[in-house]
């Protein structure tokens, strides 16, 4: 696995072009070899709190999740990406368009859906995705059947005369992608579009997400700090930490690292993550829980034994995949990585009240 | 949840083809965009729009309406009154006896005016801000400063309708009821400069000031509160200082008391004489049109400077 681009400002670019859909794009030919949106040095400070530090990297087209956890800067880049703010320093072209000098031409073929609610309770969905339609410079009859169209496509029908105050939360964040889709965008920026959905609720965003993505060839960049979900739509990764470039990578090289083993213990944790360093593996403790890098299924024999070893009253053991912290924990300062290696195809540990990886 | 798919028709012989008929799938939009000359158009003809209360909900068009009908209600006493005394001959007399006439309407239906901006104003600025709908605007073919104008505008527009409307009532009503239609006309044409250019400048000044203060919250009652209380305490505060004795300090301080600029722009446009509770005013009558001028400048410079540094 290459790491790439970690800490700094180093440019990686994704190896390949994802062939078929995403770049296939019927009457939008002017996309061409011209990149989806390059980041140079890019930087923004608020008073003395620094948002983005010199970001630099390239995104091109396909579903790009941009993860990081809050504060990380999401927001902040994509709001930069639309002009709707400036940046301190550094440069950022989206469709190879200086968003500093030509916001609206940009504007013009870029959905943007906030993170925050944005809708006015007193109107129905219809007639607000319509209105945004013509402030995208629609004509006003093709903005109703456009309109008409997304709303839709969203999972929308009746009840898109109604005011949206009536609206549940995930019938509201619809109305908000649909806005966003209405002007036939060449990329949508979607800022946490989970937000607020029960489970179901969040299934069903991120279907319409990846079908918006995959069958309609639009290219989509969606922030979110839940890196469980955005591993589910997206085909390339870009995380970002403290407004640094973490990582960009497609999505593959991120699931090679198979997790973190979750062991929570009622008391000696500390004993624990001790033995467990003393026979080779990565382990902090984490409150309640002392929390292991999993390479391999080496570990979980070694958990087991050096459980019973202490003779620890165990809570539950949880294999966590690809959570954010793993991500950041890359380079954890003073932990040797995992240098087990041995091919030990145990099975899950012999624990009885042993979780089901999650 | 994402469309009816083939499996939504039943007995259907041919899912494929039921399918391609029930779900479209996505299309892309391969017509016009008309780009931010239309969509300033569009955001203006809105905001007119919501400043009465349309394509909102019915709750939202009742104060609006109501207004509008009270300015307009003296214009159509005056005239059925008019007609009345047209055919007992009495005409002249009650033009002569009649308080309100085209030089003096916008006085007698001001306090209607500003109820007006001081429930609709709000409306648009702060109701946007509420709304969190600014993150869309701006993130469309539009300058943040295209946004503050096109709605600025809007709501003067709505004034100016609301002005006018009830002259040309007036005018069409004292046309079509004299016994020579033709001079009535040209008899009244020459006020026509006059009624639109106050007109003008009330809704610039007014809307100005009212867009302005509700520019700078998301909440409506507060925004309302402060456009009546611009509107109201620099007049009170003038005459306090006038009826102390100071008229020096009062020439200026009326200048700040938007009632009272219009009064004077009124005066200088129809060619009247300053109204009696402005006797006082020794500087040039012309310094009240500089004054609201300077007003609807800095009215306008005030919003597109507040949305053009707003954080969404």
């Amino acid at each position: 696995m290459s790491r790439g681009g970690s800490r700094g400002g180093l440019t990686i670019r994704r190896e390949a072009r994802r062939g078929g859909k995403a770049s296939a794009r019927p009457g939008h030919g002017t996309l061409g070899p011209v990149s989806l949106i390059s980041i140079a040095g890019l930087t923004k400070r608020y008073g003395g709190i620094t948002a983005l530090d010199g970001l630099t990297v390239d995104i091109e087209p396909g579903i790009v999740g941009l993860v990081g956890s809050n504060g990380a800067g999401k927001s902040t880049l994509l709001k930069i990406l639309l002009g709707l703010i400036g940046s301190t320093s550094g440069r950022a072209t989206v469709f190879d368009l200086d968003v500093a000098r030509d916001g609206i031409a940009i504007r013009e073929r870029v959905g943007y859906m906030p993170e925050h609610d944005c809708l006015p309770p007193d109107m129905s969905a219809t007639d607000v995705v319509s209105h945004l339609a013509t402030m995208s410079g629609l004509p006003r009859t093709a903005a109703r059947e456009r309109t008409a169209e997304v709303l839709r496509h969203v999972g929308l029908y009746e009840e898109r005369y109604r005011a949206i105050g009536g609206y549940s939360t995930g019938m509201k964040q619809r109305v908000k992608l649909a806005q966003a889709l209405v002007h036939d965008p060449r990329l949508l920026l979607l800022d946490e579009p989970t937000n607020g959905l029960d489970p179901a609720g969040r299934d069903e965003m991120l279907l319409l997400i990846r079908r918006t993505g995959t069958e309609f060839g639009i290219a989509v960049i969606v922030a979110s700090h839940l890196l469980g979900e955005i591993e589910r739509v997206c085909d390339h990764l870009v995380a970002i930490e403290g407004g640094k470039l973490l990582r960009s990578a497609p999505l593959g090289s991120f699931t090679e690292r198979t997790g973190t083993l979750s062991v929570e213990v009622e008391e000696g944790q500390a004993a624990l993550a001790e033995r467990l360093i003393g026979r080779g593996l990565t382990a902090i403790v984490d409150g309640a829980a002392v929390l292991i890098d999993l390479t391999d299924e080496r570990p979980f024999d070694i958990v087991r034994d050096t459980v019973v070893d202490l003779g620890l009253p165990l809570i539950r053991i949880e294999q966590r995949r690809h959570r954010l912290e793993d991500l950041f924990r890359d380079d954890p300062a003073g932990s040797a990585p995992v240098t087990v290696s041995t091919p030990s195809h145990a099975e899950a540990p012999a624990v009885p009240p042993a979780a089901p990886p999650s | 949840m994402t469309g009816p798919g083939p499996a939504a028709v039943p007995g259907a012989a041919a899912p494929s083809r039921a399918g391609s008929i029930y779900d479209l799938g996505y299309r892309r939009y391969e017509g016009p965009r008309l780009g931010r000359t239309y969509a300033i158009r569009s955001l203006v003809l809105d905001s007119f729009r919501s400043a009465y209360g349309l394509g909102r909900g019915g709750r939202a068009k009742v104060a609006p309406i109501a207004l509008g009908a009270i300015a307009i209600l003296p214009a159509v006493v005056i005239v059925g009154v008019l007609t009345i005394a047209a055919r007992l001959g009495a005409q002249r007399q009650f033009e002569q006896a009649t308080p309100i006439s085209f030089d003096t309407y916008f006085n007698s239906i001001s306090v209607i005016i500003l109820l007006f901006c001081a429930a609709q104003a709000p409306e648009l600025f702060s109701r946007d801000q509420r709304n969190g709908v600014l993150a869309l605007y701006f993130a469309r073919a539009l300058r943040r400063s295209d946004y503050a104008l096109a709605r600025l505008v809007g709501f003067a527009l709505a004034l100016l309708v609301m002005l006018l409307v009830p002259q040309v009532i007036l005018f069409i009503g004292r046309v079509l009821i004299s016994t020579d239609i033709a001079a009535a006309f040209g008899e009244d044409a020459t006020k026509i400069p006059a009624i639109v250019g106050e007109a003008l400048i009330t809704a610039g000044l007014l809307g100005g000031l009212a867009m302005a203060v509700s520019a700078f919250t998301p909440r409506r009652a507060y925004a309302t509160a402060g456009i009546i209380a611009l509107f109201v305490v620099p007049g009170i505060v003038a005459g306090i200082v006038i009826q102390l004795g100071s008229s020096a300090i009062g020439n200026w301080l009326v200048l700040l008391s938007q009632g009272t600029v219009l009064d004077g722009t009124n005066a200088l446009l129809f060619g009247k004489s300053l109204p009696e509770d402005l006797f006082f005013f020794d500087l040039p009558v012309w310094t009240f049109l500089v004054a609201a001028v300077a007003g609807i400048v800095v009215s306008v410079a005030v919003v597109v400077r507040r949305f053009v540094r707003i954080t969404t």
